[in-house]
Protein backbone atom coordinates (compact mmCIF):
# COMPACT_ATOMS: atom_id res chain seq x y z
CA UNK A 1 0.00 0.00 0.00
CA UNK A 2 1.14 4.11 -0.99
CA UNK A 3 -0.24 6.45 0.85
CA UNK A 4 0.11 10.25 -0.57
CA UNK A 5 -0.92 12.52 2.18
CA UNK A 6 -1.53 15.95 1.03
CA UNK A 7 1.80 15.59 -1.61
CA UNK A 8 2.56 19.08 -3.34
CA UNK A 9 5.38 19.48 -5.64
CA UNK A 10 6.27 22.07 -7.81
CA UNK A 11 9.21 23.74 -9.27
CA UNK A 12 9.90 27.18 -9.54
CA UNK A 13 10.35 29.01 -12.61
CA UNK A 14 11.69 32.86 -13.00
CA UNK A 15 8.00 34.19 -12.25
CA UNK A 16 5.53 31.59 -11.21
CA UNK A 17 5.78 27.44 -9.77
CA UNK A 18 4.66 25.22 -12.38
CA UNK A 19 3.08 22.96 -10.27
CA UNK A 20 3.29 18.53 -10.57
CA UNK A 21 1.32 17.74 -8.25
CA UNK A 22 -1.29 19.68 -6.00
CA UNK A 23 -2.18 18.62 -2.91
CA UNK A 24 -2.73 15.37 -3.95
CA UNK A 25 -4.36 12.76 -0.92
CA UNK A 26 -4.39 9.14 -2.98
CA UNK A 27 -4.28 5.70 -1.28
CA UNK A 28 -2.78 3.18 -3.65
CA UNK A 29 -3.74 -1.05 -2.91
CA UNK A 30 -0.94 -3.35 -4.25
CA UNK A 31 -1.49 -3.90 -7.52
CA UNK A 32 0.08 -3.39 -11.01
CA UNK A 33 -0.39 0.37 -11.74
CA UNK A 34 0.52 1.77 -15.16
CA UNK A 35 1.00 5.74 -15.01
CA UNK A 36 -0.02 7.57 -18.08
CA UNK A 37 0.46 11.35 -18.97
CA UNK A 38 1.53 13.75 -21.64
CA UNK A 39 5.21 14.89 -21.65
CA UNK A 40 6.38 17.56 -19.00
CA UNK A 41 3.99 16.66 -16.48
CA UNK A 42 5.95 14.70 -13.92
CA UNK A 43 5.44 11.47 -14.27
CA UNK A 44 9.10 10.70 -14.14
CA UNK A 45 9.11 13.24 -10.99
CA UNK A 46 6.49 11.34 -9.04
CA UNK A 47 8.81 7.85 -9.80
CA UNK A 48 11.70 9.82 -8.26
CA UNK A 49 9.17 10.43 -5.40
CA UNK A 50 8.31 7.00 -4.30
CA UNK A 51 12.09 5.82 -5.04
CA UNK A 52 12.64 8.17 -1.80
CA UNK A 53 15.21 10.30 -4.34
CA UNK A 54 13.00 13.27 -5.23
CA UNK A 55 11.12 14.67 -2.07
CA UNK A 56 7.55 16.60 -2.32
CA UNK A 57 7.68 20.29 -1.48
CA UNK A 58 4.64 19.65 0.69
CA UNK A 59 3.02 16.54 2.32
CA UNK A 60 4.55 12.95 2.74
CA UNK A 61 4.30 10.09 0.61
CA UNK A 62 4.20 6.61 3.14
CA UNK A 63 4.33 3.09 2.65
CA UNK A 64 5.82 0.16 4.25
CA UNK A 65 7.32 -1.87 1.09
CA UNK A 66 10.04 -1.50 -0.21
CA UNK A 67 10.90 0.19 -4.05
CA UNK A 68 13.35 -0.59 -6.61
CA UNK A 69 15.10 2.47 -7.74
CA UNK A 70 13.42 4.11 -10.63
CA UNK A 71 14.62 2.41 -13.65
CA UNK A 72 14.69 4.55 -16.92
CA UNK A 73 16.18 5.27 -20.26
CA UNK A 74 19.11 7.02 -18.45
CA UNK A 75 19.03 6.01 -14.75
CA UNK A 76 20.70 3.25 -12.65
CA UNK A 77 23.89 2.75 -14.49
CA UNK A 78 27.51 5.04 -13.92
CA UNK A 79 28.86 5.40 -17.14
CA UNK A 80 32.45 5.63 -15.72
CA UNK A 81 32.01 2.40 -14.77
CA UNK A 82 32.06 -1.02 -16.87
CA UNK A 83 28.69 -3.12 -17.09
CA UNK A 84 30.32 -5.84 -14.52
CA UNK A 85 31.41 -2.88 -12.34
CA UNK A 86 28.08 -1.28 -11.99
CA UNK A 87 26.43 -4.73 -11.28
CA UNK A 88 28.89 -5.69 -8.07
CA UNK A 89 28.40 -1.91 -6.83
CA UNK A 90 24.65 -2.64 -6.49
CA UNK A 91 25.15 -6.25 -5.52
CA UNK A 92 27.77 -4.03 -2.59
CA UNK A 93 24.64 -2.22 -1.64
CA UNK A 94 22.09 -4.75 -0.58
CA UNK A 95 24.58 -7.00 1.16
CA UNK A 96 25.14 -9.58 -1.15
CA UNK A 97 27.52 -12.19 -0.30
CA UNK A 98 30.28 -13.21 -2.98
CA UNK A 99 28.73 -16.09 -4.24
CA UNK A 100 25.38 -14.60 -4.61
CA UNK A 101 27.25 -11.70 -6.53
CA UNK A 102 28.79 -13.68 -8.46
CA UNK A 103 25.76 -15.45 -9.48
CA UNK A 104 24.11 -12.43 -10.16
CA UNK A 105 26.96 -11.03 -12.23
CA UNK A 106 26.67 -14.46 -14.38
CA UNK A 107 22.60 -13.94 -15.28
CA UNK A 108 22.89 -10.12 -15.95
CA UNK A 109 25.94 -10.92 -18.75
CA UNK A 110 23.69 -13.62 -19.89
CA UNK A 111 20.39 -11.22 -19.77
CA UNK A 112 22.19 -8.38 -21.29
CA UNK A 113 23.75 -10.02 -23.85
CA UNK A 114 26.29 -7.33 -24.07
CA UNK A 115 29.00 -10.27 -24.84
CA UNK A 116 32.48 -8.09 -24.38
CA UNK A 117 30.96 -4.44 -23.57
CA UNK A 118 29.86 -6.00 -20.11
CA UNK A 119 33.60 -5.25 -19.52
CA UNK A 120 33.81 -2.02 -21.11
CA UNK A 121 32.78 1.14 -19.50
CA UNK A 122 29.08 1.86 -19.44
CA UNK A 123 30.04 5.41 -21.37
CA UNK A 124 30.85 3.68 -24.75
CA UNK A 125 27.56 1.61 -24.86
CA UNK A 126 24.41 2.44 -27.11
CA UNK A 127 21.22 3.79 -25.38
CA UNK A 128 19.59 0.39 -26.41
CA UNK A 129 22.18 -1.51 -24.55
CA UNK A 130 22.20 1.02 -21.77
CA UNK A 131 18.90 0.32 -21.50
CA UNK A 132 19.25 -3.58 -21.21
CA UNK A 133 21.94 -3.38 -18.58
CA UNK A 134 19.87 -1.11 -16.56
CA UNK A 135 16.74 -3.84 -16.60
CA UNK A 136 19.02 -6.66 -16.55
CA UNK A 137 20.66 -5.14 -13.49
CA UNK A 138 17.17 -4.69 -11.49
CA UNK A 139 15.81 -8.30 -12.05
CA UNK A 140 18.16 -10.25 -9.50
CA UNK A 141 16.65 -8.02 -6.70
CA UNK A 142 13.68 -8.46 -4.35
CA UNK A 143 11.19 -5.85 -3.89
CA UNK A 144 7.98 -5.18 -3.72
CA UNK A 145 7.69 -2.64 -6.25
CA UNK A 146 9.44 -2.28 -9.24
CA UNK A 147 9.36 1.63 -10.53
CA UNK A 148 9.78 1.13 -14.46
CA UNK A 149 9.96 4.39 -16.42
CA UNK A 150 9.81 3.37 -20.60
CA UNK A 151 12.86 0.78 -19.95
CA UNK A 152 10.60 -1.59 -21.92
CA UNK A 153 10.73 0.53 -24.84
CA UNK A 154 14.45 -0.27 -25.94
CA UNK A 155 16.00 -2.93 -27.04
CA UNK A 156 15.21 -4.83 -30.60
CA UNK A 157 11.58 -6.61 -30.73
CA UNK A 158 14.11 -9.62 -29.95
CA UNK A 159 15.20 -8.30 -26.24
CA UNK A 160 11.68 -6.33 -26.00
CA UNK A 161 9.81 -10.08 -25.89
CA UNK A 162 12.56 -11.41 -23.61
CA UNK A 163 12.01 -8.24 -21.03
CA UNK A 164 8.35 -8.26 -21.25
CA UNK A 165 8.70 -12.26 -20.71
CA UNK A 166 11.03 -11.74 -18.01
CA UNK A 167 8.64 -8.71 -16.17
CA UNK A 168 5.69 -10.91 -16.05
CA UNK A 169 7.45 -13.66 -14.57
CA UNK A 170 8.79 -11.25 -12.29
CA UNK A 171 5.27 -9.85 -11.59
CA UNK A 172 4.63 -12.94 -9.99
CA UNK A 173 6.41 -12.14 -7.18
CA UNK A 174 6.48 -8.31 -6.49
CA UNK A 175 4.18 -5.44 -8.00
CA UNK A 176 5.38 -2.77 -10.97
CA UNK A 177 4.57 0.80 -11.36
CA UNK A 178 4.83 1.74 -15.01
CA UNK A 179 5.30 4.68 -16.88
CA UNK A 180 4.59 4.08 -20.62
CA UNK A 181 2.47 5.64 -23.74
CA UNK A 182 2.35 2.42 -25.25
CA UNK A 183 -1.53 1.11 -24.47
CA UNK A 184 -0.54 -2.28 -25.33
CA UNK A 185 2.26 -2.99 -22.81
CA UNK A 186 0.23 -1.05 -20.10
CA UNK A 187 -2.93 -3.70 -20.83
CA UNK A 188 -0.83 -6.57 -20.74
CA UNK A 189 1.14 -5.44 -17.49
CA UNK A 190 -1.29 -3.33 -15.33
CA UNK A 191 -4.57 -4.08 -13.37
CA UNK A 192 -4.91 -0.13 -12.24
CA UNK A 193 -4.31 3.26 -13.84
CA UNK A 194 -3.55 6.68 -12.85
CA UNK A 195 -3.18 9.54 -15.37
CA UNK A 196 -0.95 12.43 -14.55
CA UNK A 197 -2.71 16.31 -15.93
CA UNK A 198 -2.24 19.44 -15.18
CA UNK A 199 -1.63 18.54 -11.09
CA UNK A 200 -3.98 16.17 -10.84
CA UNK A 201 -3.70 12.43 -10.26
CA UNK A 202 -6.51 10.31 -10.77
CA UNK A 203 -7.36 6.53 -9.78
CA UNK A 204 -8.75 3.90 -11.76
CA UNK A 205 -9.26 0.91 -10.46
CA UNK A 206 -9.11 0.12 -14.45
CA UNK A 207 -6.32 0.26 -16.41
CA UNK A 208 -8.78 0.61 -19.47
CA UNK A 209 -10.72 3.32 -17.88
CA UNK A 210 -7.09 5.46 -17.28
CA UNK A 211 -6.09 5.16 -20.76
CA UNK A 212 -9.94 6.21 -21.88
CA UNK A 213 -9.37 9.41 -20.25
CA UNK A 214 -5.87 9.59 -21.59
CA UNK A 215 -7.18 9.57 -25.42
CA UNK A 216 -9.74 12.62 -24.24
CA UNK A 217 -7.11 14.80 -22.60
CA UNK A 218 -5.22 14.21 -25.79
CA UNK A 219 -7.51 14.67 -27.97
CA UNK A 220 -8.93 18.32 -26.28
CA UNK A 221 -5.03 19.30 -26.74
CA UNK A 222 -5.07 18.39 -30.01
CA UNK A 223 -7.55 20.54 -30.71
CA UNK A 224 -6.33 23.53 -29.30
CA UNK B 1 12.64 -8.86 1.76
CA UNK B 2 14.06 -9.03 5.09
CA UNK B 3 14.63 -4.88 6.44
CA UNK B 4 18.00 -4.17 6.95
CA UNK B 5 19.23 -1.51 10.13
CA UNK B 6 20.22 2.25 8.75
CA UNK B 7 23.94 0.69 10.12
CA UNK B 8 24.17 -2.13 8.59
CA UNK B 9 23.07 -0.45 5.35
CA UNK B 10 25.35 2.46 6.05
CA UNK B 11 28.09 0.10 6.17
CA UNK B 12 27.07 -1.71 3.36
CA UNK B 13 26.93 1.46 1.15
CA UNK B 14 30.72 2.58 2.71
CA UNK B 15 32.17 -0.37 1.01
CA UNK B 16 30.40 -0.47 -1.94
CA UNK B 17 31.66 3.33 -2.59
CA UNK B 18 35.07 2.64 -0.99
CA UNK B 19 35.63 -0.38 -3.21
CA UNK B 20 34.42 1.92 -6.43
CA UNK B 21 36.67 4.53 -5.64
CA UNK B 22 39.27 2.33 -4.73
CA UNK B 23 38.31 0.18 -8.23
CA UNK B 24 38.51 3.65 -10.04
CA UNK B 25 42.31 4.64 -8.54
CA UNK B 26 43.59 1.24 -9.84
CA UNK B 27 41.55 1.19 -13.38
CA UNK B 28 43.38 4.56 -14.35
CA UNK B 29 46.28 1.75 -15.28
CA UNK B 30 50.05 1.47 -13.98
CA UNK B 31 50.95 4.99 -14.53
CA UNK B 32 48.46 6.43 -12.26
CA UNK B 33 48.90 3.70 -9.61
CA UNK B 34 53.01 4.45 -9.69
CA UNK B 35 52.78 7.61 -9.09
CA UNK B 36 49.75 7.84 -6.09
CA UNK B 37 53.03 6.29 -4.54
CA UNK B 38 55.63 7.81 -5.65
CA UNK B 39 54.80 11.46 -5.69
CA UNK B 40 55.24 11.40 -1.72
CA UNK B 41 58.60 10.72 -2.93
CA UNK B 42 59.63 12.94 -4.92
CA UNK B 43 57.85 15.76 -3.40
CA UNK B 44 60.07 15.56 -0.35
CA UNK B 45 63.60 14.71 -2.67
CA UNK B 46 62.57 17.93 -4.61
CA UNK B 47 62.05 19.77 -1.29
CA UNK B 48 65.00 18.74 0.23
CA UNK B 49 67.24 19.45 -2.81
CA UNK B 50 65.67 22.80 -2.83
CA UNK B 51 66.07 23.70 1.02
CA UNK B 52 69.93 22.87 0.16
CA UNK B 53 70.09 25.21 -2.51
CA UNK B 54 68.40 27.71 -0.90
CA UNK B 55 69.28 28.03 2.55
CA UNK B 56 72.44 26.48 1.92
CA UNK B 57 72.13 23.13 3.65
CA UNK B 58 73.41 22.19 7.28
CA UNK B 59 72.09 25.57 9.16
CA UNK B 60 69.54 23.43 10.79
CA UNK B 61 69.92 21.16 13.72
CA UNK B 62 67.56 18.31 12.82
CA UNK B 63 66.74 15.86 10.01
CA UNK B 64 65.24 17.36 6.90
CA UNK B 65 64.46 14.38 5.14
CA UNK B 66 62.28 13.47 8.25
CA UNK B 67 60.91 16.80 8.38
CA UNK B 68 59.82 17.52 5.24
CA UNK B 69 58.09 13.53 4.89
CA UNK B 70 56.26 14.00 8.27
CA UNK B 71 55.23 17.07 7.00
CA UNK B 72 54.09 16.57 2.71
CA UNK B 73 52.27 13.22 4.05
CA UNK B 74 49.90 15.17 6.28
CA UNK B 75 49.67 18.09 4.23
CA UNK B 76 48.40 16.14 1.20
CA UNK B 77 46.13 13.80 3.29
CA UNK B 78 44.36 16.97 3.77
CA UNK B 79 44.65 18.39 0.43
CA UNK B 80 43.31 15.06 -1.13
CA UNK B 81 40.05 14.87 1.66
CA UNK B 82 39.32 18.42 0.82
CA UNK B 83 39.77 18.77 -3.12
CA UNK B 84 38.57 15.19 -3.04
CA UNK B 85 35.34 16.30 -1.13
CA UNK B 86 34.75 19.45 -3.26
CA UNK B 87 33.26 17.62 -6.01
CA UNK B 88 31.97 14.58 -4.81
CA UNK B 89 28.48 15.66 -4.39
CA UNK B 90 28.94 16.77 -8.58
CA UNK B 91 30.77 13.43 -8.86
CA UNK B 92 28.70 10.98 -7.32
CA UNK B 93 25.16 12.62 -8.44
CA UNK B 94 24.49 9.40 -10.87
CA UNK B 95 23.99 7.00 -7.65
CA UNK B 96 22.01 9.26 -5.78
CA UNK B 97 19.44 7.40 -7.81
CA UNK B 98 19.90 4.63 -5.53
CA UNK B 99 18.18 5.21 -2.36
CA UNK B 100 20.68 3.73 0.22
CA UNK B 101 23.34 6.13 -0.83
CA UNK B 102 23.65 10.02 0.98
CA UNK B 103 25.47 12.90 -0.29
CA UNK B 104 27.62 12.20 3.15
CA UNK B 105 28.39 8.38 2.05
CA UNK B 106 30.31 9.89 -0.89
CA UNK B 107 32.44 12.25 1.45
CA UNK B 108 33.52 9.77 3.68
CA UNK B 109 34.09 7.03 1.16
CA UNK B 110 36.51 9.41 -0.52
CA UNK B 111 38.04 10.36 3.39
CA UNK B 112 38.57 6.51 3.61
CA UNK B 113 40.28 6.38 0.58
CA UNK B 114 43.00 8.78 1.50
CA UNK B 115 43.35 7.50 4.76
CA UNK B 116 44.07 4.23 2.99
CA UNK B 117 46.25 5.20 0.57
CA UNK B 118 48.25 7.83 3.23
CA UNK B 119 48.76 4.61 5.47
CA UNK B 120 50.15 2.54 2.89
CA UNK B 121 52.50 5.62 1.48
CA UNK B 122 53.59 6.01 5.92
CA UNK B 123 54.50 2.63 5.60
CA UNK B 124 56.58 2.66 2.79
CA UNK B 125 58.68 5.54 3.73
CA UNK B 126 59.31 3.40 7.10
CA UNK B 127 60.13 0.33 5.67
CA UNK B 128 62.43 2.31 3.14
CA UNK B 129 63.53 4.03 6.33
CA UNK B 130 64.13 0.82 8.50
CA UNK B 131 65.54 -1.13 5.71
CA UNK B 132 68.25 1.10 5.03
CA UNK B 133 68.85 1.77 9.06
CA UNK B 134 67.90 5.52 8.64
CA UNK B 135 67.73 5.94 12.67
CA UNK B 136 65.97 9.37 12.30
CA UNK B 137 62.86 7.95 10.47
CA UNK B 138 61.63 6.45 14.00
CA UNK B 139 58.87 9.05 16.12
CA UNK B 140 60.19 10.57 19.15
CA UNK B 141 56.82 10.50 20.83
CA UNK B 142 54.62 7.98 18.37
CA UNK B 143 51.44 8.41 20.53
CA UNK B 144 51.35 12.05 20.10
CA UNK B 145 52.22 11.74 16.06
CA UNK B 146 49.43 9.14 15.99
CA UNK B 147 47.20 11.72 17.27
CA UNK B 148 47.96 14.80 15.67
CA UNK B 149 47.22 12.60 12.04
CA UNK B 150 43.81 11.60 13.65
CA UNK B 151 42.92 15.20 14.53
CA UNK B 152 44.23 16.24 10.75
CA UNK B 153 41.81 13.93 9.42
CA UNK B 154 38.95 15.10 11.99
CA UNK B 155 39.27 18.54 10.91
CA UNK B 156 40.05 17.76 7.25
CA UNK B 157 36.29 16.24 7.09
CA UNK B 158 34.55 19.11 8.90
CA UNK B 159 36.06 21.82 6.81
CA UNK B 160 35.27 19.37 3.77
CA UNK B 161 32.13 19.01 4.56
CA UNK B 162 31.45 22.87 4.83
CA UNK B 163 33.61 23.10 1.40
CA UNK B 164 31.29 20.38 -0.26
CA UNK B 165 27.96 21.56 0.43
CA UNK B 166 29.20 25.13 -0.31
CA UNK B 167 30.58 24.28 -3.35
CA UNK B 168 27.35 22.11 -4.33
CA UNK B 169 25.44 24.66 -4.75
CA UNK B 170 28.24 27.70 -5.65
CA UNK B 171 30.68 26.67 -8.18
CA UNK B 172 32.85 29.62 -7.19
CA UNK B 173 33.45 27.64 -3.86
CA UNK B 174 34.75 24.87 -5.53
CA UNK B 175 37.05 27.11 -7.30
CA UNK B 176 38.77 28.86 -4.95
CA UNK B 177 39.59 25.98 -2.90
CA UNK B 178 41.39 24.75 -5.86
CA UNK B 179 43.28 27.91 -5.73
CA UNK B 180 43.81 28.25 -2.15
CA UNK B 181 45.65 24.42 -2.09
CA UNK B 182 48.51 26.08 -3.75
CA UNK B 183 49.01 28.97 -1.43
CA UNK B 184 48.26 26.69 1.35
CA UNK B 185 50.91 24.28 0.61
CA UNK B 186 53.43 27.84 0.98
CA UNK B 187 51.71 28.69 3.95
CA UNK B 188 51.31 25.90 6.24
CA UNK B 189 54.82 25.36 7.74
CA UNK B 190 54.94 22.29 5.40
CA UNK B 191 58.62 22.73 4.42
CA UNK B 192 59.88 24.93 6.73
CA UNK B 193 59.26 24.92 10.43
CA UNK B 194 57.16 28.62 12.00
CA UNK B 195 60.72 28.65 14.39
CA UNK B 196 62.89 29.68 10.88
CA UNK B 197 60.54 32.57 10.35
CA UNK B 198 61.42 35.90 11.29
CA UNK B 199 60.00 36.84 14.69
CA UNK B 200 57.71 39.60 13.13
CA UNK B 201 56.11 37.13 10.91
CA UNK B 202 55.54 34.66 12.38
CA UNK B 203 51.56 35.70 13.73
CA UNK B 204 50.39 36.37 10.62
CA UNK B 205 51.17 32.65 9.91
CA UNK B 206 49.71 31.37 13.18
CA UNK B 207 46.58 31.96 11.51
CA UNK B 208 46.05 29.59 9.92
CA UNK B 209 45.01 26.34 11.75
CA UNK B 210 47.20 24.28 9.24
CA UNK B 211 50.65 25.79 10.42
CA UNK B 212 49.24 24.37 14.21
CA UNK B 213 48.59 20.59 12.71
CA UNK B 214 52.18 21.07 10.96
CA UNK B 215 53.65 22.11 13.77
CA UNK B 216 52.10 19.49 16.47
CA UNK B 217 53.38 16.91 13.99
CA UNK B 218 56.34 18.11 13.62
CA UNK B 219 57.54 18.62 17.01
CA UNK B 220 56.16 15.45 17.63
CA UNK B 221 57.97 13.45 15.26
CA UNK B 222 61.34 15.51 15.80
CA UNK B 223 63.50 15.44 19.04
CA UNK B 224 64.82 18.64 18.23
CA UNK B 225 61.67 20.58 17.64
CA UNK B 226 59.10 21.73 20.08
CA UNK B 227 55.09 22.90 20.25
CA UNK B 228 56.09 26.39 21.48
CA UNK B 229 53.72 28.29 18.68
CA UNK B 230 50.92 25.33 18.70
CA UNK B 231 47.97 26.77 20.40
CA UNK B 232 45.63 23.29 20.69
CA UNK B 233 42.76 25.21 21.70
CA UNK B 234 43.01 27.22 18.02
CA UNK B 235 42.89 23.72 16.93
CA UNK B 236 39.91 22.31 18.99
CA UNK B 237 37.62 25.69 17.76
CA UNK B 238 38.79 24.80 14.34
CA UNK B 239 38.00 21.62 14.30
CA UNK B 240 34.03 21.76 16.07
CA UNK B 241 33.05 24.85 14.67
CA UNK B 242 33.80 23.70 11.14
CA UNK B 243 32.29 20.38 12.01
CA UNK B 244 28.63 21.66 13.83
CA UNK B 245 28.45 23.97 10.85
CA UNK B 246 28.52 21.35 8.31
CA UNK B 247 26.50 18.78 10.00
CA UNK B 248 23.63 21.75 10.60
CA UNK B 249 23.56 22.32 6.88
CA UNK B 250 23.77 19.17 5.88
CA UNK B 251 20.63 18.15 7.54
CA UNK B 252 19.06 21.46 6.23
CA UNK B 253 20.14 20.78 2.81
CA UNK B 254 20.61 16.98 2.32
CA UNK B 255 17.18 16.47 0.17
CA UNK B 256 17.97 19.47 -2.12
CA UNK B 257 21.43 17.84 -2.71
CA UNK B 258 20.28 14.25 -3.19
CA UNK B 259 17.93 15.84 -6.65
CA UNK B 260 20.54 18.31 -6.90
Amino acid sequence: MIELRNVTKYFKTDESKKYLLKDVSLTLPDINIGLIGRNGTGKSTLMRMLGKIEFPNEGTIYSNNSFSWPMGLAGGVVPTMSGKANVKFVCNLYNKDPQETEEIIEYVRDFAELGEYFDLPVSTYSSGMRGRLGFGMSLPFDFDYLIIDETLATGDPVFQQKASDALKEKIGRCHIILVSHNPKTLLSMCDAGMVLNNGELNYYENIEDGIKYYREINEKEGKK
Amino acid sequence: MTLRKPFQIFLAVEKALFLREINKSISVGKAGLFWTFFQPFMQVALFVILRGFILGGGSENYDVATFMASGFIAFNMFRDTLSGSTNAFIANKQLFIYKQVKPIDTILARLLKTMFITSIIVLMFLFIGFFFQYGNIAPQNILMVFLGYLWLIVFSISVSLVAAIGSAFYISIGRVIGIMSFALLLGSAVFFPIISVPAEYQEYFLYNPLVHFMEMIHAAYIPELDDRFVDYQFMMYWTVVPMFIGAWLYQKLEKRIISL
